[in-house]
This record gives structure tokens, sequence and C-alpha cells, in this order.
């Protein structure tokens, strides 16, 4: 079994430094199950990350509990995109790729074909020895992309992977995630600014607020599988649950807006 | 640039010159103080032809090199760590601080002191300086590497270990590449002030003597040298550069020219990180001159190039022969890549490697004639038996004679080449002492010849290791790095060398890692790191026991 269960219950994150303290998190309830691809929107600001890097094990939480629970031993845990890409400038495209598998431990012989069906994957085979100085922001979201799928973890965290992508190339890789998710079941918590792209990708969404970020709305999306990201845009039932999510997310919006100007001392 | 820019580049030196040597010949400067260029040229090409720039020069950048290391190697170590640990740069930084903005040069006195007038003084004075200079720099770059670099690879399960060696020292390379470049620098404005002050030779005492007899020609042509110096070094650095933080260097290298790309494949060529094994017997028998009496920089430089001219033409030549007799095809590991990927052609690397023995046979001569003929015989031995290696109808290395020989020549012959160049002299003591390094040098080949064993078997080339068959082969790797470290034991138990050289022992734990890799696996491809392992262990091992002889000299004997 290649998925993972998350479940976080009342989970509360607060950053304090010398300015003060901001809570980011707060009476956060989430959970998704094995092998769902769920989605999360939210407002600027409103602790999408947070939540992400808290599951990562890299943020610790104040109060409430966050699992992530996979079954298999041989597999990591949990594995991550990041928004920015967070690719490596002192690694070549491939030994930025096969990172996740060397720490794995894998060795160079181990990780060469793995890496070069991940450059493939991504369109970036003849970047393989390029550094990332010589590539485009969208290109290097790409590698990060690839980096964490050739990791291979049970539960795979996006945090806005095709965010800086041109419309081309996330319609692409969109159905490349498409194809590997239903191919391998695997488990992905997938953060994203867009409501199509959550309705086109998603099982679920979950709809955060504005900052301290807890979970306001669940909608689930009924489209069956495998899914046309094209056609699905012409389906009623898409634009009804577009108007669902926006019509809470906009309130939360202008929330997290007039909090922001607030704190700027406008 | 545009040509008119080159050319006026090229043409405001030249008018330069022109009109400090017309104003010379017209009497408008005094000839004395201002030597008109050509008699300054004149004046440097008879420095050189005399051989005493090239010592001068050779002294003062062995000074420098020694010096340099000796800071920057702790300093880049210690700098890491307080980057890393807070302890340490607690502990640490104020010290640095305090010490980092004195002129350097005012510590001489100092260190003269306490070390002598000796060589012992120049060097540390240099260390001391690029020391603090680098441990601070690097310090801080340390510090200045993205904190999200870091988050990323825990995300992917990378633990203290993982993070130093893939996020903390390659995000700080360009930091630390930039601060020994800062130190190269301060170590030859150094070198120069260090000389003009206590020295018998090197560049900077050239100078203060010419001065001192008002030959202003040879002043100026000695400066020369230095400019030289300084413009080797940046070209040096930037090499360096290239291959510390290619990610950095990659807009530039693809603006290489085409004379970089020939010099850069010649390079390659030769196998430079394979000189260790040429290097480290040199500095051995050195180090024990050293620590019977005295040491001639310039004798000691003399033989490390013959040494290493010696064994780039062995190379050369064993590339040639094994591409003609195709040993080495294509794809496999290793070997002769320039010859391979058809960067040279044959001829060209067997005229190479040919030029190259003619380098070092011409300086064991000269140093023949300054030592004595035992450097004759071993001169010629050397070549002959690095020549026929592969070469001719008795190739040693294809008949399993390849370890002996280089057991032989690698180890005591050429310890005990470099102790009697120094001291005219060969005691039984030296010879035994070149054991260690002796057996540790076999074993690289060794460890060569046991991960080509397969495809040497295919192409019928007989090596000690397809003798011996894969099980023989193992126990014969065994034997060479246990023998190493019993060798050293013994020695020191037997009074031969002193107890410091035990220092050697510190690498035990590379060994281990190296016998096991090689007992657990048999296919080239994973067999692979047993070779460089084996280098490594050869140059720490020795460079331990050199530190090891001199220590000796300080230490009290037990
Ligand atoms: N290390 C930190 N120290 C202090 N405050 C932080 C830290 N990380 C995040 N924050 C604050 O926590 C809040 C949530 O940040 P987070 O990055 O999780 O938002 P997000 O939902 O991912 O936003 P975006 O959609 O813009 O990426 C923000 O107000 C941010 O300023
Ligand atoms: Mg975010």
């Amino acid at each position: 079994m290649r998925a993972g269960t998350i479940s976080v219950t009342d989970l509360q994150v607060t950053f304090r430094s010398r300015q003060g303290s901001v809570a980011a998190l707060a009476q956060l309830t989430l959970h998704v199950r094995a092998g769902e691809l769920a989605c999360i929107v939210g407002p600027s600001g409103c602790g999408k990350t947070t939540l992400l890097r808290v599951l990562a094990g890299l943020q610790t939480a104040d109060a409430g509990q966050a699992h992530v629970q996979a079954t298999d031993p041989a597999r990591p845990t949990t594995g991550m995109v990041f928004q920015n890409g967070g690719v490596f400038p002192w690694y070549t495209v491939a030994e930025n790729v096969g990172y996740g598998l060397q720490m794995r431990g894998f060795t160079p012989a181990q990780r060469a074909p793995l890496v070069r069906r991940w450059l493939a994957e991504i369109g970036l085979e003849r970047f393989a020895t390029a550094y990332p100085a010589q590539l485009s922001g969208g290109m290097l979201q790409r590698v990060g992309l690839a980096r964490a799928f050739a990791y291979d973890p049970a539960v795979l965290l996006m945090d806005e992977p095709f965010a800086a992508l041109d419309a081309q190339n996330r319609l692409l890789l969109q159905q490349t995630l498409l194809r590997q998710w239903e191919g391998d079941g695997r488990t992905v918590l997938f953060v994203t600014h867009g409501i199509d792209e959550a309705l086109t990708l998603g099982d679920r969404v979950y709809v955060m607020s504005a900052r301290p970020g807890r979970i306001i709305a669940t909608v689930d999306v009924p489209f069956e599988r495998p899914r046309d990201a094209a056609a699905l845009r012409s389906d009623p039932r898409f634009g009804a649950l577009y108007g669902e999510i926006w019509s809470v997310l906009r309130d939360e919006v202008a929330r997290a807006r007039t909090a922001e100007l607030a704190e700027a001392g406008v | 640039m545009i040509p008119r820019d080159r050319a006026l580049s090229l043409l405001s030196p030249i008018a330069l010159l022109l009109a400090w040597e017309g104003a010379v010949a017209l009497g408008w400067l005094n000839r004395i103080f201002y030597p008109p260029p050509s008699e300054v040229l004149v004046t440097l090409a008879d420095l050189a032809a005399s051989g005493q720039l090239a010592r001068d020069v050779g002294i003062s950048l062995l000074r420098v090199i020694a010096g340099f290391l000796l800071g920057a190697v702790p300093a880049i170590a210690i700098g890491i760590l307080m980057g890393i640990a807070a302890p340490v740069r607690a502990a640490v930084r104020p010290l640095a601080a305090a010490i980092y903005p004195i002129p350097k040069i005012a510590l001489l006195p100092l260190i003269i002191v306490s070390l002598g007038i000796g060589e012992a003084s120049k060097i540390a004075t240099i260390a001391v300086s690029v020391f603090f200079l680098v441990v601070l720099n690097v310090a801080a770059s340390v510090m200045q590497v993205d904190p999200r670099a870091f988050e990323v690879a825990r995300s992917f399960g990378a633990r203290a270990r993982e993070l130093f060696w893939t996020v903390a020292l390659p995000g700080s390379m360009p930091g630390i590449m930039a601060s020994i470049k800062l130190g190269v620098g301060y170590a030859l404005t150094l070198i120069v002030g260090i000389e003009f002050v206590g020295a018998n030779d090197g560049i900077g005492r050239l100078i203060w003597q010419s001065y001192e007899v008002y030959a202003i020609d040879r002043m100026v042509a000695a400066l020369i040298a230095v400019a030289l110096i300084g413009w080797l070094a940046t070209v040096a650095l930037d090499e360096a550069e290239y291959v510390l933080v290619p990610w950095q260097a990659t807009s530039v290298r693809i603006r290489e020219t085409r004379m970089q790309h020939y010099a850069r494949t010649w390079w390659r060529a030769m196998r430079p990180w394979s000189y260790t094994a040429a290097i480290v017997p040199v500095l051995l028998g050195s180090g024990i001159a050293a620590a019977a009496g005295t040491v001639d920089l310039w004798l000691l430089l003399l033989t490390l190039i013959g040494s290493v001219a010696i064994q780039g033409g062995t190379n050369l030549v064993n590339d040639y022969y094994d591409y003609q007799k195709g040993t080495d095809q294509p794809g496999s590991i290793g070997t002769g890549d320039a010859l391979l990927q058809g960067a040279l052609t044959p001829r060209q690397v067997l005229i190479g490697g040919i030029a190259a023995f003619g380098v070092g046979a011409s300086i064991g001569l000269y140093l023949v004639s300054v030592s004595g003929p035992l450097i004759l015989w071993i001169g010629i031995i050397s070549v002959a038996v690095g020549f026929f290696y592969t070469a001719g109808p008795f190739a040693l290395a294809y008949h399993g004679l390849g370890e002996l020989a280089v057991f032989i020549f690698m180890g005591p012959m050429i310890v005990v080449g470099a102790y009697y160049v120094q001291r005219r002299d060969a005691p039984l003591g030296v010879i035994l002492a070149a054991l260690p390094v002796g057996l540790l040098v076999a074993a690289i080949l060794h460890a060569n010849n046991l991960r080509d064993l397969d495809g040497d078997r295919r192409s019928g080339k007989r090596t000690l290791a397809t003798i011996l068959g894969r099980e023989g082969a193992r126990i014969e790797l065994y034997a060479l790095l246990i023998g190493a470290y019993v060798a050293l034991v013994a020695l020191v138990a037997a009074g031969v060398a002193p107890w410091p050289t035990l220092l050697g022992l510190l690498t035990l734990p590379v060994a281990v890692r190296l016998m096991r890799i090689a007992a657990a696996e048999s296919e080239p491809g994973r067999l692979q790191p047993i070779v460089p392992l084996a280098a490594q262990l050869h140059l720490q091992t020795g460079v331990l026991m050199v530190a090891g002889w001199l220590l000796a000299l300080v230490l009290p004997r037990t």
C-alpha cells in the first residue's frame, strides 16, 4: 500500500518574534483518506504553507495534533513540493531530481534510471546537466516537482506547484499529476490559489479562512475519473461548484486584506 | 572587445615603454634610477638564464604555498564549524576579531623569537595571517546560506551529516572560494615583506638586495617576476573556482578560449589527481631529512617537479600503449579519458609523455650535479620502469609485476632519492621508513586492478589480480593495507620512526571502509569507490606521517 492518511485535529501554530506574535493556524481540523487527492484553497497568508510545513515535520505545533500515517516502512512518509521550487542552486538539474533518492540511500547507479524517467516526464531531459541559474522560473518549479515525485513518498504535499507556470505547461503538468496519481493511488494534499485547478484535480476541496487559518468549508467534487481537464469546464456542475467555493472565499479574501492593511498601519 | 579597443589596450603600454626608453636615451631620466625597459629585459634574461630567478621565485612560492595551506586548511574547517555551531562561534570569534586587524608582518619578530630565523618563522607568519583572514570570512559565508535550503533538505530526510555535505558546504563554497582568493593575495604581499627582513633567498630578498647595491634594473626585473606570480596565482585560482563552484562559473566557462581548452585537455590527460602518489613520497623523504637536520627548499621543489614529471610522463605513455593494445575501450572506467574521447591524438599523447620524461630527466641531471650519482641511477631506472610499464615486449603491468614495480619505485626508491638529494646519504632507516607509503601506493594500483578484474581477463591483461583470482586479489588488498599499518607500528616500536608518526593510524577508519566495500562487491561500478578511497588513504596517511616526522622536531622524545 502506497497511500498514507493525514489527520489534523485542532492544530494551532503561532509565530513569535520581537515585533509580536502572529497566529498562523488556529483550531484547524482536517482529515485526508488514503489515496485521496485533497485540495486546499485560501486567501494569501492564511497559513497554507504553514500547515504543509507542520505535516512535513519542519514546524512544530503549539497545540493540537497533526499525524501523517503511512504503512509502508520502505517508503518515506511525506515529500514536499515547495512554493518557490526550493531547487538547490549548487546541484545540476539531474542532481536535484535525484536528491530525495540520494537521501533515501540510493546509489548513483540506482538513481540514474529514475532521474531520467522524471526528467522526461517534465520535459527537461536536455537540461539534465544544466545548473538552476540557467533555467527559467517555470522550469525550476518543474524540477522541484520531479524531485518530489522521484522521492516517492506515501503522502505528497504540494504547495502551489503550478503557480509559476504558463497556462500550457500548467495543463500538461496537471495531466501528468492526474495520470501519476490515478496510477499509484498516492495521497496528495495540494495547495492552490486557483478554484478551477482545485476542482479539476481534487476529490475534495477544503476552503481555509483568513488568518488564523482553519477549515471553513469542505466541498466534495463529484466528477468521475479519469478526468479530462479541458472537458470539465463545460460541465454545468463545474460552474455551480466554482460559485459555491468563491462565495465562501470572497469574504475571507476581503477580511485578509483589511487585516493586512491594519497591520501595515494604514 | 572591438578591434579598435583591443589595439588601444595593446598600444598604450607599448607607448609608455617607448616613452620611457626615449626619455632615458635623451638624458631626461637618470639611467641609474630609471633603467630603460631594454636594460631591464636583458637583466631579466640574465637572471633567468643563470637559474637565480627560478630559484628565488620557486623558494618564495613554496613558502607561500606551505604557509597558505597551513593557515587556510584549519581556517576553513574551523570557520565552517563556527558558522554551524554557535558555541564554537562564541569561543573563537572574539579572539579572531581581536587579532585580525593587526598587520601580521608586525608579528614576524615575535614569531622569530619563538621559532628562530629559519623557514619555520616565515611559513608560520604567512600561516597565521592567512588563518585569521580566512576563518572569519568562511564563518560569515556559512551563516549566509539560505535557511530555506536547509528546510528543503530536511523535508527529504536529510540529517546533520547530510545537511552539512549537501547544503552547508556547497552553499558556502562561493564565499569560501572568495576567502581563499583573498588569502592567497594576502600571502603573496606578505612574503615579499617577510623576505625583505630576514631571508637569504626568495624574490623579496632579491628585490631588497638589488636596492642595497642600487641595481635598479635587477629590482625592476624581480618586480616583473612578482607580477607574473600574481598573474599565475589568479589563473590557478580561477581554475580552482571552476572545479569547486561550477554552478557559478558556468557563464565564465562558455566564454572559454581555444587556448584554455587546450591547456585543460592536457591537464586532464596527465591525470593530475594521481600526482599525490608522486608527491607524498618526496615529502616523506624530505621530511625525514628535515628531522635529521635541515632541508633545502629549492632542492625540494626540484625533486617534486621531477617526480611529478616522471609520473605524468608515465601516465601519458601508458595511455598511449594501453590504447594501442586495446585494453582501454570506450566506456571503461578511469583511464585515458582524453584519448578515448578523441580530444588528443595518440601521437600527441606519446610526444607529450616523452616531453614530460625529458623535463624529469633534465631536473634529475641537475640534481645529480648537486648531490651525487645515486640520483642518476634512481632517475634512469625510474624512467625506464615508467616507460616499460605498459610498453615494449615485456610490459611489466601485463605480467603481474605492476604492484611490485609501483611499490619499489613509488615507495622506498623516491623516498630515499628525496632524502639523498638533501643529505647525500641513503641510510637503511629511510628505506624502512618508506614501507608504509610503498604498501599503500601499491594498494592504489591493486584496487584499480581488482575493480577491472573481469575486463582485464577478457582482454588478456595479466595483472596480479587476474593471476590470483578474485578471492586471492581481495586477500592481497587486505594484506597491503594491514601491512602498511603493521609496518608503521613496527617502525615506531623499533625506534626507526619517531612516535608522532603514529598519527598515520588516524586513517584506519578509511581503510576499514575500503576493505568492507572490497569484501562485499564484485561488480566494477560498485567497486569503483575503492580506487579513490585507496588514493585518499595513501595521501592522508603519508601526509600525517610527514607531519609526524616534523612534529618530532619540536615535541619531546619518549
Ligand atoms: N517563520 C515565520 N516567522 C514569522 N511569521 C511567519 C513565518 N512563516 C509564516 N509566517 C506568517 O504566518 C502567516 C501564514 O504564512 P503562510 O506562509 O503559511 O501563508 P500561505 O497561506 O502559504 O500564504 P501564500 O498563499 O501567500 O503562500 C503569514 O502571516 C506569515 O507572515
Ligand atoms: Mg504559501
